[in-house]
């Protein structure tokens, strides 16, 4: 007869029971839990290979059943309902209390993971809830029991039932054979965490605690529910960090499609000013430029300062020169430094297909500082670029 | 006629009556009383009656480890207790007998 017994069955029987007494007075629980606890481990154990929760509800009844008998017999009130002096509602809010606690955790958990620190004031205070919920199910070990009678979880356990017996069984079977790995990998990402926040400070120092509490969660959970409210929050922080720290590692997929083309101005290649004559070789100023989809041909341009700033943006050609007096005063200088003559013979397509060399072409950053006009465009060559 | 309605009323007296003897925890006691013949016996009504049988000042328990599991509780029968099982003993027979009686008549 082994007693090694851990089968989350009867644990779960055994809160069960502890439930349905949760109205005694502490010791009396705590003696009957002794007692009447160790028989059912005594049983369950004598079940041997046919052990099952049904054979155990077979032999001995529900431990609901089994709790109001014993009562019966002990000469306790039948049920809680009956006892008014004893904290009716509270252990039920307390057992509400824990459940949204936990399953709060396990999301906040999982957020922070997944590296989302913006609501890093929030899941302080979701963690707080579930440090809190631990230490209430400490001191009141019967709340566990109650926990498992909630209609919320009873929901949450009929899912998984059902998920266990669907069509996905074989798949959850073998990750459950993976689980020890799991904990062990879940301990190992919850340290990373801490890496991640601020490298071998406080914060990893913290961590790395809850990674070895993490490690000492998952059997423990098996056995005692109350470990799950660390169990569960620290594998879904595990898991977030796993798909942070994979979202880090192949950065394409994810980060480089966010950036829209626009936040990478591009400008037409335009030289860096534009002077522009009429077919009199009258030079034309304040000409707005644009390009064959109408959008205006704006070039970045750093003239004297406005506003605090240089740099402005515009379609407005030609650009005004700016030049510096003897005493660093900046000034912006209109007009055109040079003149051209435009020859009157040929038209425009025509003297497009002339072959000669644009040699008429001016330098502006030469002719910024002298103002004097340059006649330098021989009269066979359009000035045109 | 159902043993389980004539049981709850002489539960008390049945496991005072098996801890005579000898001490016992709480399975030791169930099994001797199936043993005896009282088979019906619900488990947890046998540690419920002990539990009650203890806080009315009836039995002494103490706490042997066992090697094998779960420490157990053994409880034993203390002089209060054996004048308790002496006094129902002497009222279960009385009536008992009174009961024969009746029955005599009708049979």
């Amino acid at each position: 007869m082994s007693s090694t017994h851990t089968r989350a069955e009867v644990q779960e029987y055994l809160d069960r029971m502890r439930a349905a007494l949760a109205d005694l007075p502490d010791v009396e629980i705590s003696e009957i839990m002794d007692d009447a606890g160790g028989h059912v481990v005594e049983v369950a154990d004598e079940l041997g290979d046919d052990f099952s929760a049904a054979a155990l509800t077979a032999r001995l009844g529900t431990p609901e059943v089994y709790a109001h008998e014993l009562r019966v017999a002990a000469g306790y009130p039948p049920s809680n309902r009956s006892v008014v002096a004893q904290t009716p509602p509270k252990p039920v809010f307390a057992a509400r209390f824990a459940f949204w606690a936990l399953v709060a955790g396990t999301a906040a958990a999982f957020g922070m993971g997944i590296g989302g620190s913006s609501g890093f004031p929030l899941a302080l205070l979701v963690g707080v809830f579930v440090v809190w919920s631990i230490v209430l199910l400490h001191r009141k070990p019967e709340l566990i029991g109650q926990v498992g009678e909630l209609p919320e979880t009873a929901a949450l356990k009929q899912a998984i039932d059902q998920a266990e017996e669907g069509p996905a069984s074989k798949a959850i079977a073998y990750l459950k054979s993976l689980q020890p790995a799991w904990w062990l990998a879940r301990a190992v990402l919850v340290a990373v965490s801490g890496l991640i926040i601020d490298g071998f400070g406080v914060f990893f120092l913290v961590a790395l605690a809850l990674a070895g509490l993490a490690l000492l969660s998952g059997p423990r959970a098996k056995t005692d529910r109350r470990w799950l409210w660390v169990s569960l929050p620290a594998g879904a922080l595990a898991a977030g960090v796993l798909l942070y720290v994979l979202g880090a590692v192949i950065p394409n997929a994810t980060y480089r499609d966010n950036y829209p083309t626009s936040y990478a101005p591009t400008f037409p290649s335009l030289p860096s000013n534009v002077y522009v004559f009429d077919k009199d070789g009258k030079a034309l100023t304040d000409v707005y430029l644009y390009d064959d989809e109408g959008k205006p041909l704006e070039s970045p341009f750093y003239g004297c300062e406005h506003d605090g700033s240089r740099y402005r943006e515009d379609n407005r050609y030609p650009r005004p020169r700016v030049d510096y007096d003897d005493r660093g005063e900046c000034r912006e200088i209109g007009g055109v430094p040079f003149a051209v003559s435009i020859p009157t013979v040929v038209q425009s397509p025509s003297a497009s297909t002339a072959p000669s060399a644009p040699s008429g072409s001016v330098d502006p950053s030469s002719s910024v500082t002298p103002p004097a006009s340059v006649s330098s465009a021989p009269p066979t060559v359009p000035t045109s670029k | 006629m159902d043993t389980s309605q004539l049981l709850k009323g002489v539960l008390d007296l049945a496991v005072l009556a098996v801890l005579r003897q000898e001490d016992g925890y709480g399975y030791d006691v169930l099994r001797r009383l199936r043993a005896g013949g009282l088979d019906e016996v619900g488990d947890a009504s046998v540690y419920g009656t002990l539990r009650r049988l203890y806080n009315a000042g009836l039995l002494t328990s103490y706490v042997v480890p066992s090697e094998e599991g779960p420490h157990r509780k053994y409880y034993s029968l203390n002089e209060p207790g054996r004048e308790r099982l002496a006094e129902s003993g002497r009222t279960w027979r009385s009536f008992a007998h009174t009961l024969d009686d009746l029955l005599g008549v009708v049979a």
